[in-house]
């Protein structure tokens, strides 16, 4: 059995009285596409924080290709591999799609700091940013300022955005947020493709979505996992059915 | 040629005109009012590369305007005093080179950017403004209450610092001079927009958590941006204080901030030359309106509210339109 690419260890954070996140282990193995599901309120924004982090926990670990990351800043986490997307579309709007997909590229390979050459003239930079644009199937639009992009294609510039940090992990954010169906469709094909490339922690609303993709499904309530497995155990759950997914049937 | 191209050759050129005009028909007033505008600009460029590429509202620029004249006094002074600069712990003499000066100045406003910087950039939004503007007062009740550079009448440079191979003292001459400074400093300017660092720049100032999530560290790149930014007001305030042979705390007084600022609002913020048509604006108008009425910022402070309401991108906005994404 291979090392968790990604694994997080009895982790807790609390804000106030609050306990947000409340001891959560969970790990991401090669390959896999490990879905977190959980209701409104339940901590997951506090959970990718966490991870990603943008928090630091009060207890606890995360553990990158088995190198402990708790210590390390956002940057950091980013440099060793950690490719994270926003839940809300957050590209730099006045910057193009080519230029924002530049700035991802150079930013993985620490290469921020060169004050005299201009970075779109830089061949070796602008050729594994375009790779990356088409992959994510924005070609046509690499000269759009990434604030006139439609819902959908600013989420493919996420994506492509992510895929331009080589990562080890990808930690997406609700990836089909406020896509039509059309575009739900197109998503799953490409995070099911992406799987090979790197292990995706998912956190997703689209049920559909979640049971096509994932291998392995945990669910968080009140910052607990209170259930963790297939897709066919966590549909046979009778507390998930309870916590989570009755609930999500009536709204 | 995009129009902003067409425009910043003619102001670059415009600016050049002028004073040789003025020259020619034995006008030398003017040609010191063209350096003024040449030197205000520099300052501006500075400003605007924390202002406008970094999004840093510093209310505080005055503070290295400032400290580069300073600067000068401190390693000037000495001189025309026929003192050494210091004796201990090993003996410095004071210099009259201009080169020398201004890196100094550099110098001086880079250390004086970090620290302000590393402080401030903790903070964001309006308690940025605010706590740039209290280091600036800070410095500026200093400089007051420091009675070995003439305290609040400040203190003058009788002859005007050289420079090898120039006779600085002849008004065209040192126009040339603070022209050429002003040209390579928004040559420097254009390459850090377009620069890998630049877009580092300009994504931390769009979105900074993003930007942490690519690898990249907000703080360090503003930083970085504001130490530059600095180090260039810094070097205009070395050369405006060579201008007037003469150094006051009025250089860092928060006004001097907010004509700073003003100018590059006016002209443009984020516009290479925006700074550039901005200063020449401001003396344009203090020169007009002030022989109308004493009250002239008055009227620039309407102009200046007519370009906020109406005119997002200052002049060179309203003349260039909006700035095209190039690819």
């Amino acid at each position: 059995m291979t090392e968790p690419v990604l694994e997080v260890r009895d982790l807790h954070r609390a804000f106030g009285a609050l306990k947000a996140t409340d001891g959560v282990s969970l790990s991401l193995r090669r390959s896999e596409i490990h879905a977190l599901i959980g209701p409104n309120g339940a901590g997951k924004s506090t959970l990718i924080g966490l991870i990603a982090g943008n928090l630091k926990p009060d207890a606890g670990q995360v553990l990158l290709n088995g190198r402990d990351v708790t210590q390390a800043d956002v940057a950091a986490r980013a440099r060793a591999g950690l490719a994270r997307s926003f839940q809300v579309s957050a590209v730099a709007a006045d910057l193009t799609v080519l230029q924002n997909v530049v700035l991802a590229v150079q930013g993985a390979r620490g290469q921020s700091f060169r004050f005299f050459r201009p970075a779109l003239a830089n061949a070796d930079l602008r050729a594994a940013a375009e790779a990356h644009i088409a992959r994510a199937g924005l070609s046509g639009r690499r000269a759009i300022p990434a604030g006139d992009l439609a819902h959908g294609e600013r989420r493919r510039l996420e994506l492509a955005m992510a895929l331009a940090l080589a990562p080890r992990v990808f930690v997406l954010d609700e990836p089909m947020a406020g896509m039509g169906p059309d575009g739900a469709r197109e998503m799953t094909a490409l995070l099911d493709d992406l799987r090979h490339e790197a292990p995706i922690l998912l956190v997703e609303h689209d049920m559909d979505a979640v049971f096509a993709l994932a291998d392995r499904v945990s669910v968080l309530v009140s910052g607990r996992i209170i259930a963790s497995g297939t897709v066919a155990e966590i549909r046979a759950d009778a507390e998930v059915q309870r916590a989570y997914l009755g609930e999500e049937r009536l709204e | 040629m995009r129009r902003e191209t067409v425009l910043n050759i003619v102001l670059a050129l415009g600016l050049l005109a002028v004073p040789l005009a003025a020259q020619a028909m034995g006008e030398p007033f003017i040609v010191t009012l063209a350096t003024k505008v040449a030197i205000l600009a520099l300052a501006g460029v500075g400003l605007n590369i924390a202002l406008g590429l970094g999004g840093m509202v510093s209310l505080g620029h005055a503070a290295f305007f400032g400290i580069g004249g300073y600067t000068m006094a401190v390693l000037a002074a000495p001189v025309q005093a026929y003192e050494p600069l210091m004796t201990w712990p090993f003996e410095l003499s004071g210099t009259k080179s201009m080169p020398v000066i201004w890196l100094a100045a550099m110098v001086a406003g880079a250390l004086g950017a970090l620290a302000i910087g590393a402080l401030s950039l903790r903070t964001s939004g309006v308690y940025f403004i605010m706590i740039t503007l209290a280091f600036g007062q800070m410095l500026y009740y200093f400089a007051i209450s420091w009675p070995a550079y003439g305290g609040e009448d400040g203190i003058s440079i009788y002859v005007r610092n050289g420079f090898p191979g120039l006779n600085t003292l002849d008004p065209i001459q040192f126009f040339a001079l603070a022209y050429g400074v002003l040209m390579a400093a928004l040559m420097v300017s254009w390459m850090l927009a377009r620069s890998g660092f630049g877009l580092a720049l300009a994504g931390a100032r769009q979105n900074p958590a993003r930007s942490a999530a690519l690898g990249i560290r907000p703080y360090s790149v503003k930083l970085t941006a504001f130490v530059i930014s600095g180090a260039m007001t810094a070097l205009a305030g070395a050369l405006f204080a060579d201008l007037n042979r003469f150094v006051s705390p009025s250089m860092l007084n928060w006004q001097t901030s907010g004509e700073i600022m003003v100018l590059v609002i006016l002209g443009g913020v984020a516009r290479l030359f925006g700074p550039v048509a901005g200063a020449a604006l401001f003396i344009l108008l203090e020169h007009w309106l002030g022989g109308f009425s004493e009250y002239w910022k008055l009227f620039l402070g309407l102009a200046l509210l007519g370009i906020v309401l109406f005119a997002r991108g200052g002049l060179i906005g309203t003349l260039a339109g909006r700035e095209v994404a190039h690819d």
